[in-house]
């Protein structure tokens, strides 16, 4: 039997831990081999002397600097609820919130209210342009102002029907060249919006000046216009027709098909 | 009341019930400090810090976990604070006074203060392992189980270790007593 292995049965046997079998092993052990019991003499003094070891007493300190120290966590704990709990702190903490929810709602109120208004400033600013661009636009007597309010049409962002009316009126029935140019740019501008592409489609049959025309065809080709073929066709076909439109139909034709 | 249910307790806010957890473990938190650190003071200091952390860290109490296992854990973890705090530790195990108190039971062959003093110095030469298994196993009687539970290991382990201190405080004790 190794040395670790005996120790261990030792310690066992002076517990009383093993079975009558080994009990008897670990004798008959003793018996024959002296260092062995010496080694048993030697643990039972060991073992016996930790048994006989008292427990020690604490000194009445220990027990008293707990029970203070317990005081101590009992009182944190209550200013702890009495700061989260007591009816006044939730008095005060409604008044407070009341106080940020009314300050809140009254802000968002008077940003509401300045968006507000300066919308309505916005649209009225709008309806008293759109008035003065579209009496610009009708002014029969001054080609110059027909311009003007043609460019303010194609300065500003977004049209509405009227101002399309207005554009297309002026693009078929001006008599003014530079007008009716200055009316294609602003269409373009918007051929997105309803009836726009609708009233350039129609214009390539009834424009006869070249210029027109020439603009016309660039850019009813550049919105890739397929419905205009036979209106090149015709274009190309005529004899009337200036050689300059002629190629500029051809052009289109070619990109077209 | 059972261990667990006191401390369930103080974890939903009753406080006062530690008391009763002071009452029932005080003292073997005390020994079970006294023997690992060897020193009477020091020992009673770390009990209260035991108690202040079983007391200011309660919401970590897991429920179904055995409370002896919790508060030996806890009371492990204060020593080994303590310990890399301090890691001169003074040997002032016993005062005079004090030393008294173990003069009854008296041994046949052997003076029962001399072989307290022995078993004292053959303790302090033993690994904080093994000092630790033993104060456990030996000296507060805790069941293998119990303690492999503690010191997160297998019964198996527990028993081997134990025997291997035992042997190894057997050789000091000897040694010492032949000086």
């Amino acid at each position: 039997m190794d040395n670790e292995k005996l120790e261990a049965q030792l310690i066992d046997y002076i517990d009383g831990k093993l079975s009558e079998k080994e009990k008897a092993e670990v004798e008959q052990e003793l018996m024959l081999n002296e260092e062995a019991y010496k080694l048993y003499e030697q643990l039972k003094e060991v073992i016996r002397t930790i048994d006989h070891a008292k427990p020690m007493e604490p000194s009445l300190r220990l027990k008293q600097q707990f029970e203070a120290s317990l005081r101590e966590e009992i009182a944190a704990q209550q200013k702890q609820k009495s700061i989260f709990m007591h009816p006044a702190t939730y008095r005060i903490a409604a008044a407070v919130a009341l106080l940020i929810l009314g300050g809140g709602v009254g802000f968002w109120l008077s940003t509401n209210n300045q968006h507000q208004q300066e919308l309505a400033r916005l649209r009225k600013e709008m309806e008293a342009t759109k008035t003065m661009m579209m009496a610009m636009i009708e002014n029969n007597q001054s080609a110059s102002q027909r311009l003007q309010g043609v460019n303010v049409a194609l300065s500003i962002s977004s049209v509405d029907a009227d101002i399309v009316r207005a554009l297309s009126h002026t693009l078929r029935e001006d008599p003014n060249t530079n007008v009716r140019l200055a009316a294609l740019d602003a269409l373009s501008k918007f051929h997105n919006e309803p009836g726009v592409r609708k009233v350039l489609i129609d214009a390539l049959s009834t424009q006869n000046d070249p210029v027109v025309q020439i603009a016309l065809i660039q850019l009813l080709v550049k919105m890739k216009e397929q419905s205009i073929v036979n209106d090149l066709q015709d274009l190309v076909n005529d004899e009337g027709t200036m050689k300059a439109v002629k190629d500029e139909a051809y052009s289109g034709l070619m990109k077209l098909s | 009341m059972t261990d667990e249910s006191i401390m369930e307790a103080v974890k939903n806010g009753d406080l006062n019930l530690a008391s009763l957890l002071f009452d029932r473990y005080h003292k073997r938190i005390y020994n079970f400090l006294a023997r690992l650190c060897m020193d009477r003071e020091q020992a009673e200091d770390l009990t209260q810090n035991v108690f202040l952390r079983i007391i200011r860290y309660r919401n970590s109490y897991k429920e179904g976990l055995r409370f002896q296992s919790w508060i030996y854990q806890v009371a492990r973890n204060v020593f080994s604070d303590h310990y890399q705090k301090h890691k001169n530790r003074t040997a002032d195990f016993f005062d005079v006074e004090r030393i008294t108190d173990y003069m009854a039971d008296a041994d046949d062959d052997r003076n029962a203060e001399e072989q307290e003093r022995l078993l004292r110095r053959s303790m302090e030469k033993l690994s904080d392992e093994q000092r630790e298994l033993l104060i456990l196993t030996r000296f507060q009687h805790m069941k293998y189980e119990d303690v492999a539970v503690i010191m997160n290991t297998t019964v198996a382990n527990i028993k081997v270790k134990v025997h291997r201190a035992i042997g190894k405080l057997r050789e000091f004790y000897f040694e010492l007593d032949k000086i």
